[in-house]
């Protein structure tokens, strides 16, 4: 791929500026680059260039020194992220450093950062789902936060449009709840998936177990290459075979010669300038000079992951803007939704012992969502549901066994009991006063505000997630699974990844932040596209949403530029 | 649960109250022995040589390659040496010398200078006295984690220094980086040993 162009100090002055290069931002720069825009991305970590900048990504555990350990230091940079469980010498480098950004939590919450080109791109599981009216109707349908204001045929088309792009694999089944993307041919499901699966779409009239629908190429797309099944995406993919800013979007911005990117400029603020009643540009710190420098633009696209957008938003003060910029309703930095995590169950499957795979497949099974979907699968006590991803494997810890010594050790050569696991995700309703705000008193590495995270799950999510557990445990029962154990880690929000709401979306400027094409309503020239946007959460992974929002949200910029609307 | 806190909470024989001999004598009674053929970073040659003893009773060396083959215990020092805070490295301490006090105890001297059949007796005991692991999703153990003890700890600790090595993870296991193709239900006979990745 060639170079890009870092080169920002000659010209302060361009068509567009997208904030962050992760999910979001890198289809900003692409589809704002191909309509012709000039278009500069800041963001606020280091540039990793495909292949090129993935240093871990052939690694195998013995070529590390501590095979994946940390030491102290390390733990201690990371000394929040860590938390998740995902972080490892192989990936150390992709996560964000806690004691350079911290953050203060009013209530436990995890908020997970990747600060780089790419952002979390390149750490992401690539789950990918289309949200449906299911979806977009529900905040109107129960009453619980303020009514989305586009519907799914708004949005559908977008859809298409990055699937297309993006390659996504998996297979169709006409679910109303769970719509059909553009697929690639679906992965496999092994033998103890298909056999729970029998079992359960037996038993549970309405369930359905798929493989998951994953952001993967199953087969070379766009002069990318195809998934070769190591599993080790998180370090960066040599084949581009996941979607990633840096494998996928960031490269097709760059082909147009429109895009500049500039490395280690954390965005502190929005520029409003109140005589011309519009957004001129942006305020950056440079991450390693210190230096302040402006940058304008006709446009600007905040994608700094959704509680970082709103942060920037809140630091956007004016005349006109004293809460922050389009914070006239208030709603700004509230709202702030999670999905619930790690809830489910686990068991032992029996009779498939002469059976084994090959390939590391980076995806699992999913159980679309079969609750509250119409008047019959109606519950009495929750609103809104619940989906499962989960995968069967070759297990077993072999510390477990209760033996030692040479029959043991030739013993455990051999592969160990197959188990099988489902773990739910619940949609979380939008409550004002899960909120993020300022924080004056505990400053980051440039001596800036930070933010305090004061979120929590509550009674809905609580029964949301009692029912999972007790339904995951009687489908693996019922599957005829041994050794059944449900689960409930009872994670705070944050554990999810899918921060959303902190700058909502709605019909009404008095109640939310955004318009139904994502411009600030009080602002028109600024536009936020990642999660911050969501005004619902559903209950299905949110990424695919953000690309497809964000592509449209592009294209009526462009329009309205052209028409001088903006 | 970590593997730290779960050394702090429990010894050997998960429940057991243990009394301490001074630790002066344990450290005594190995004075004559032979010594260590590698220079450990973090453990005393006291307690390398009790690591080293309980990875070759756990993981001996076979017509394939042991425990010790392949420097399990080696790389272990060189782990807690590392990775572990000084919390860490002190119940690491802690819990080697409540292991041997007790094989002092019942046997009548520490893990390393027992006999054969004695180190299988503390072995089986040990077993058949220490919880087990939870099943874990995800990089995180569900459900509610017994404190496993030292021994099972350990013996966790020489089985992934063991599979994670070179030797092993290239020769002994199946090893493929690149499978290319993903082959969802193929014979156990066809693949042989478990996949080292
Ligand atoms: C382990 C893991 C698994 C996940 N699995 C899935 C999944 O299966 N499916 C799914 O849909 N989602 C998943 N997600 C969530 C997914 O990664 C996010 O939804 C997505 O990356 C959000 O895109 P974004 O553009 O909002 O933010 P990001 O991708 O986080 O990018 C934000 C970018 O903005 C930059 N930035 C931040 N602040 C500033 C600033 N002040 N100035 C300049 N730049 C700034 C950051 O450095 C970063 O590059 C997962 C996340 C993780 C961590
Ligand atoms: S599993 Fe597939 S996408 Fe992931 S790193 Fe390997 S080849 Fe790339």
């Amino acid at each position: 791929m060639a170079n890009f162009n870092i080169d920002a100090k000659k010209d302060l002055t361009y068509d567009a500026i997208v904030v962050g290069s992760g999910i979001s931002g890198g289809w900003a720069a692409k589809e704002l680059c191909e309509k012709g825009l000039k278009t500069l991305v800041l963001e606020r970590g280091p540039i990793v260039e495909h292949v090129v900048d993935y240093p871990t990504m052939n690694w195998d555990p013995w070529d590390m020194e501590y095979r994946g350990g940390l030491t102290p230091e390390e733990k201690k940079k990371h000394y929040k992220n860590i938390r998740s469980g995902w972080v490892g010498k192989d990936t150390e480098h992709f996560w964000a450093d806690d004691e350079a950004n911290p953050y203060t939590e009013e209530k436990p919450f995890l908020w997970l950062r990747g600060h780089q080109m790419g952002g979390k791109s390149l750490l992401w599981g690539k789950q990918t789902y289309r949200w449906s009216d299911l979806d977009f109707e529900a905040n109107a349908k129960d009453g619980h936060g303020v009514d989305w204001p586009i519907r799914y045929k708004d949005i559908e088309p977008w859809y298409t449009y990055v699937e297309k792009f993006a390659g996504i694999s998996g297979e169709a089944l006409g679910l109303p709840q769970l719509p059909d993307s553009h697929f690639l041919p679906p992965m496999e499901l092994n033998c103890v998936e298909k056999h729970v699966k029998e079992r359960i779409e037996k038993n549970f009239e309405g369930r359905n177990m798929i493989i998951g629908r994953v952001a993967h190429l199953t087969q070379p797309h766009n002069g990318r290459g195809q998934c070769q099944n190591r599993n080790r995406c998180s370090r960066g993919c040599p084949y581009g075979a996941y979607f990633s800013s840096n494998a996928v979007t960031l490269p097709a911005a760059n082909a147009t010669g429109n895009l500049t990117i500039r490395p280690y400029s954390i965005v502190q603020e929005v520029i409003y300038d109140d005589a011309k009643g519009k957004a001129t540009g942006v305020r950056i710190i440079d991450a390693e000079t210190n230096e302040v420098i402006d940058y304008s633009s006709k446009i600007i696209f905040v994608n700094a992951s959704a509680l970082s957008t709103a942060h920037i938003l809140m630091k956007s003060t004016s005349k006109r803007f004293e809460n922050g910029l389009g914070n006239d309703s208030g709603e700004l930095g509230h709202n702030l939704m999670d999905h619930t995590y790690r809830v489910g169950a686990i068991g032992k499957v029996d009779g498939f012992e002469d059976k084994y795979y090959k390939g590391r497949r980076p995806n699992g099974i999913y159980i679309p969502r079969y609750v509250n979907i119409d008047e019959k699968s109606k519950s009495d006590k929750f609103v809104r549901g619940f989906g499962f991803q989960g995968s069967g494997y070759r297990g077993g810890n072999p510390a477990n066994i209760e033996s030692f010594g040479a029959d043991f050790k030739d013993s455990i050569l051999k592969p160990g009991d197959w188990e099988f696991f489902i773990t739910g995700f619940a949609e979380c309703l939008p409550y004002h006063d899960n909120k993020i705000s300022l924080n004056k008193d505990v400053l980051d590495k440039w001596g800036q505000p930070t933010l305090t995270i004061d979120a929590e799950f509550k009674e809905n999510e609580k029964a949301l997630n009692k029912q999972i557990q007790e339904d995951a445990v009687e489908m693996l029962e019922t599957a005829g699974l041994k050794d059944v154990m449900g689960f409930d880690k009872e994670h705070p929000p944050g554990y999810g990844v899918h921060e959303m709401g902190t700058a909502r979306m709605g019909r009404d400027p008095k109640t939310s932040v955004l318009n139904g094409f994502n411009q600030v309503h009080a602002a028109k020239n600024v536009f936020v596209t990642d999660g911050a946007c969501m005004t619902s959460s559903s209950c299905v992974n949110p990424s695919l949403t953000y690309m497809a929002l964000t592509a449209r949200a592009a294209d009526h910029a462009v329009s309205e530029l052209k028409k001088f609307n903006i | 649960m970590d593997r730290r806190k779960a050394l702090k909470k429990a010894g050997l024989l998960a429940g057991a109250t243990i009394a301490m001999p001074s630790l002066f004598s344990l450290l005594q009674s190995c004075k004559n022995e032979t010594r260590l053929d590698w220079q450990p970073e973090f453990f005393t040659e006291d307690e390398a040589k009790t690591i080293s003893a309980l990875i070759d009773t756990i993981l001996p060396t076979t017509d394939t390659p042991g425990g010790l083959d392949v420097k399990a215990d080696m790389f272990i020092d060189k782990v807690v040496a590392q990775t572990y805070d000084a919390e860490g490295q002190q119940n690491m301490r802690n819990a080697i010398a409540e292991f041997n006090a007790s094989c002092k105890e019942k046997y009548g001297a520490v893990f390393p200078e027992l006999s054969d059949a004695d180190k299988t007796a503390v072995l089986k005991e040990a077993e058949a006295s220490s919880p087990k692991f939870n099943p874990g999703v995800w990089g995180t153990t569900v459900g509610d984690q017994q404190p496993v003890g030292f021994y099972r700890s350990m013996k966790s600790m020489a089985i992934w220094a063991y599979f994670t090595s070179e030797e092993m993870g290239e020769n002994v296991l199946s090893y493929d980086p690149i499978p290319g193709t993903y082959e969802p239900c193929k014979p156990l006979s066809e693949v042989g040993n478990r996949w080292s990745l």
